[in-house]
């Protein structure tokens, strides 16, 4: 079974996330009607097999599997579907993994391109226990800035059934509205706060002689990041912000994380091997 | 042996000669035991509500006969006079059986899928069973009945949602706020249908209610008969920095609330989500405000609208509750062939040698 990798293993992992979106469709054209265990199998199966890869990985490498774009991705999404998993085991949040699901296939897709993944040399791209503890807390910053964007979306979704009176907004079992935003407002909360220190951790790091910390892209990228948050939290739980426009912030600047965040990542000389 | 049963409902006779047969709950042990005392019957429970009056009884006499005589029964026991035609129905096997399960997933209820009729037919049988009035066939029959009624409600609609504009409106304020007890509700107007609605907030937890009106004395009546406070008719828009659910319903030929007044109100929520509920005609708000963020307003032709929608879902699951029924009939009807004429099962009989 030499020939089975972790890249196989993560493979089979997208192959579930893809199960678990079609399932979702039926789930959302049925309108999140009935309690449903299925699709949490489908999405929990995936993160199992998704845990093995990045495990593989972990022991291949002997270090946290953060070295690369590919690494990172993967352990973006890992934290997604972990947290979408655990999330969607308190009352009424099951339909989350309906939401998740397609993100983390999408996403997986995108990670599967072997340009990301290239072969890893004597001297990874980022190596040591600071790097992957900055790496890791960076990257489940992502993956609770995701959850809230999709949790976000669920609270648009249901806004818009219940203003212009269709049923399936009472037929559903969405959680309420109430409950949506407390979700996505700590998700939001805990992103940020991972950020922070996984921001704080990144300034301690050593640096390549010649390479400016306060003109790299990803520091300017990450800097930018941390303010949108900070101003979208700050805007909506004191300046009563509504919360429409808090969830939309957030899911647009989930939108522009994963829209830039590859390409920063290849201009930041930091961050480049 | 076999079940059978007797009765009216609302489907067969109007109320007033329903009430003529109703059985005051003190007053069935007797009956039951006259009927036993007579021989017509072994078993029996009777079922006396506002819609129905039935006797489930376990015969041994040809079920014919039986109607015969507890059709008899009763108009002597309520000493009725009058002419009785199909009003009274009987059904026996295994008509009587499905009859009595549909009774009690509330498929032959006046609102389909009503949950009441399912308590009313546990207090019927839990007295019959108190005073010893049942035993194996009609035991059986009615535990099956239970866990009927609750197999229907988990696996069908059919008890899903509300038909009422009062329970729509509970419904919406469940799906905008994640607990009502933490939310204050103003009761704008003390009309019938305002109060109907504040009382069904408070039953599923709303605690705080205030309640204006042009008559300071009827908001006071109102207030005080729902536990909350009474508000004067022009500060009720003060009233919006604490409150989350309005109830609308004045006699206002014109609309008391419109964007223009609603707009400043919401930024002193700070843009807290607002429920208004609308069910003054003509109408009290005007609609433009649903486009403010976090505003919610629902009317009363929404609120019906919510109510027949669930009312037709829960018809097209009928059939599949039916079907459901018919099933169990059959397992049940085969389970009973087993039984002894005095009622005793293959397992009694096994231990008895």
């Amino acid at each position: 079974m030499a020939w089975f990798t972790d890249r196989h293993c993560f493979l089979l992992a997208v192959t579930f996330y893809g199960l678990s979106t079609i399932y979702s469709v039926f789930l959302w054209r049925k309108g999140f009607r009935r309690d449903d265990w299925a699709n949490y199998f489908l999405l929990a199966a995936g993160v199992a097999l998704h845990t093995l890869a990045m495990t593989k990985r972990g022991l291949t490498l002997h270090s946290c599997p953060v070295n690369n774009l590919y690494e990172a991705t993967t352990f973006l999404l890992w934290t997604l579907g972990m947290a979408s998993l655990i999330y969607s085991l308190l009352p009424r949040l099951k339909f989350l993994c309906a939401f998740t699901s397609p993100v983390l296939f999408t996403l997986g897709v995108f990670a599967l391109m072997p340009a990301l993944d290239p072969p890893h040399g004597p001297k990874p791209e980022f190596s040591g226990a600071l790097r992957s503890l900055h790496a890791a807390t960076i990257l489940q910053a992502y993956g609770a800035f995701g959850l809230a964007a999709v949790a976000a979306a669920m609270f648009l979704a249901q806004r818009h059934d219940l203003k212009v009176h269709k049923l399936r907004a009472l037929l559903s079992l969405l959680p309420s509205m109430q409950r949506l935003e407390l979700v996505t407002t700590r998700l939001a909360m805990v992103g940020f706060a991972l950020l922070t220190i996984g921001l704080a951790v990144g300034s301690r790091l050593p640096r390549k002689e010649g390479v400016s910390f306060f003109a790299d892209t990803k520091v300017l990228w990450s800097a930018l990041l941390w303010l949108v948050y900070l101003e979208a939290l700050v805007a909506h739980k004191f300046f009563g912000r509504s919360a429409r426009r808090f969830a939309i912030v957030l899911i647009l600047a989930f939108v522009f994380l994963l829209l830039t965040f590859w390409i920063t990542n290849l201009l930041s000389g930091l961050h480049r091997s | 042996m076999s079940i059978i049963v007797v009765g009216l409902s609302h489907r067969s006779a109007p109320v007033e000669l329903r009430e003529r047969f109703a059985f005051a709950e003190a007053r069935v042990p007797d009956a039951l035991r006259e009927l036993r005392a007579a021989g017509l019957t072994t078993e029996g429970v009777v079922l006396s509500t506002c819609n129905r009056v039935e006797i489930y009884a376990a015969t041994p006499l040809a079920p014919e006969t039986a109607f015969a005589a507890i059709r008899q029964f009763l108009i002597a026991h309520h000493a009725y006079e009058g002419a009785l035609g199909d009003e009274l129905y009987a059904l026996a096997e295994p008509h009587s059986l499905r009859h009595l399960f549909k009774v009690a997933a509330g498929l032959d209820s006046m609102v389909i899928g009503e949950t009441e009729i399912f308590g009313q037919l546990k207090k019927a049988y839990d007295l019959a069973f108190t005073n010893q009035h049942t035993g194996a066939l009609l035991n059986k029959a009615f535990q099956r009945a239970f866990n009927v009624a609750k197999h229907i409600r988990t696996e069908t609609n059919i008890q899903r949602g509300s038909v009422s504009v009062m329970s729509a409106a509970v419904e919406l304020a469940e799906k905008i706020f994640s607990s009502l007890a933490e939310h204050e509700v103003l009761v704008i107007g003390a009309g019938e249908t305002s109060e109907k609605t504040a009382r069904a907030l408070q039953s599923r937890g709303v605690q705080n209610i205030s309640v204006t009106n042009r008559s300071p004395e009827r908001a006071a009546t109102l207030a005080a008969a729902l536990g909350g406070r009474a508000v004067p008719f022009e500060r009720w828009p003060d009233e919006f920095a604490r409150i989350d659910i309005a109830i609308s319903s004045t006699a206002a030929p014109q609309p008391i609330l419109d964007r223009a007044r609603l707009e400043p109100l919401m930024k002193r929520r700070q843009h807290r989500p607002l429920l208004l509920i609308d069910i003054a005609v003509p109408r009290d708000i005007d609609p433009a405000v649903s486009e403010l963020d976090n505003v919610y307003l629902y009317n009363v032709d929404d609120l019906q609208g919510i109510a027949a929608e669930y009312l037709k879902l829960r018809q097209e699951e009928v059939a599949r509750c039916e079907k459901i029924i018919a099933e169990k009939v059959a397992a049940l009807l085969e389970a009973n062939k087993y039984l002894t004429a005095d009622g005793r099962g293959e397992g009694q009989r096994r231990r008895e040698g």
